[in-house]
């Protein structure tokens, strides 16, 4: 095996994620090579470094501050859920009713009538099929799969 | 620890908020700071980071309490991330490590504690990594993920963590010896 093979075990072996046997072939290798033996420690010194960078703890305020926004989010969640299904009962219900008044009118013309009847339906239909690819897309999207997990 | 974490998340289960309060307290610093470095944006950050804790809250009856909660709520603060930058982008189609994120050069390293010159230098330069490559040192220095941790999260094999995660740290490591060039 060449440098090239060993290289990308560099990482592996500083994070102690090699297997027992690829570990020995690592360190063996090291050994007999200075070039990558001076990548090891390279690298190490980096992974070092970054390993002393943390991030700063808020304080207490601001963690309220921050869980009072996720709370409001949540109970909000619930009631756009609430008011889409109040919004799609009643649109149903008044399509519905208008659609009963237009067609047993006998003043209202025939054209209106269809007009009527077809602007209520196609906008089902489109409700509908929205409905469904926003199903579809949600159960292939590998975005929301990792939720799922 | 994982213990009142594991009662923390079966109490979750069942509709506590305020057990979620807690859990979110635990690991919002942690949330926001990987969120801005991925993002290179705090506000960004702290408007994403509380989206996937929503998101998290939603879904958390599928998730085991006896498993660690945060490898699971990265993974969904990465795709949340990753949705951002393709909507910033406009690219919602392109390969994540296509996607140009500009803003990430205006992050400045406020988050960081025990700050100086040379992790401020280390801030800068990982903003300025690829987002495949920025990804993946965010997830394992500073969100302690395990090579099996991020493999789940980025859906590929451990042998491409490694190989990606090598092929980041040397991008840092030419990112620094160019700034130090220039200095």
């Amino acid at each position: 095996m060449s440098c090239d093979d060993f290289r990308p075990l560099i990482t592996g072996y500083l994070d102690g994620e090699l297997s027992a046997e690829q570990r020995a072939r690592f360190e063996e290798h090291v050994r007999a090579c200075e070039q990558c033996g001076q990548e090891l420690a390279e690298l190490r010194k980096l992974k070092e470094e970054l390993t002393m960078m943390k991030f700063e703890e808020p304080s207490d305020a601001e963690l309220e501050r921050y869980w009072q926004s996720v709370y409001n989010r949540l109970e909000r969640g619930i009631g756009w859920v609430l008011f889409s299904v109040g919004a799609i009962i009643v649109l149903c219900y008044g399509g519905f009713k208008l659609v009963e008044e237009v067609v047993r009118d006998p003043g209202v013309t025939v054209l209106l009538k269809v007009g009527v009847v077809a602007l209520v339906f196609g906008t089902v239909i489109l409700f509908v099929s929205l409905l469904r690819e926003r199903l579809a897309v949600s159960k292939v999207d590998k975005y929301a799969r990792e939720v799922k997990r | 620890m994982e213990q009142c974490e594991a009662a923390l998340l079966r109490r979750c289960r069942t509709g506590d908020k305020e057990a979620f309060g807690v859990i979110v307290r635990s690991y919002a610093g942690r949330a926001v700071g990987a969120a801005s470095l991925l993002l290179g944006s705090h506000e960004d950050a702290q408007d994403a980071s509380q989206e996937a804790f929503v998101r998290a809250w939603r879904h958390i009856r599928r998730f085991d309490p006896a498993r660690p909660f945060y490898p699971w709520f990265a993974a969904i603060l990465r795709n949340v991330c990753v949705s951002r930058l393709r909507r910033r982008s406009r690219l919602k189609t392109a390969r994540f490590d296509d996607i140009h994120s500009s803003a990430a050069e205006q992050s400045s390293p406020v988050l960081l504690a025990e700050r100086n010159e040379r992790r401020d230098r280390v801030w800068q330069a990982i903003l300025a990594l690829s987002p495949m490559h920025r990804e993946i040192i965010v997830m394992n220095h500073f969100q302690g993920m395990t090579y099996r941790q991020m493999a789940d999260a980025l859906d590929v094999p451990i042998g491409t963590v490694m190989s990606r995660l090598h092929n980041a740290r040397l991008s840092l490591r030419k990112e620094l010896a160019d700034q130090e060039h220039e200095l």
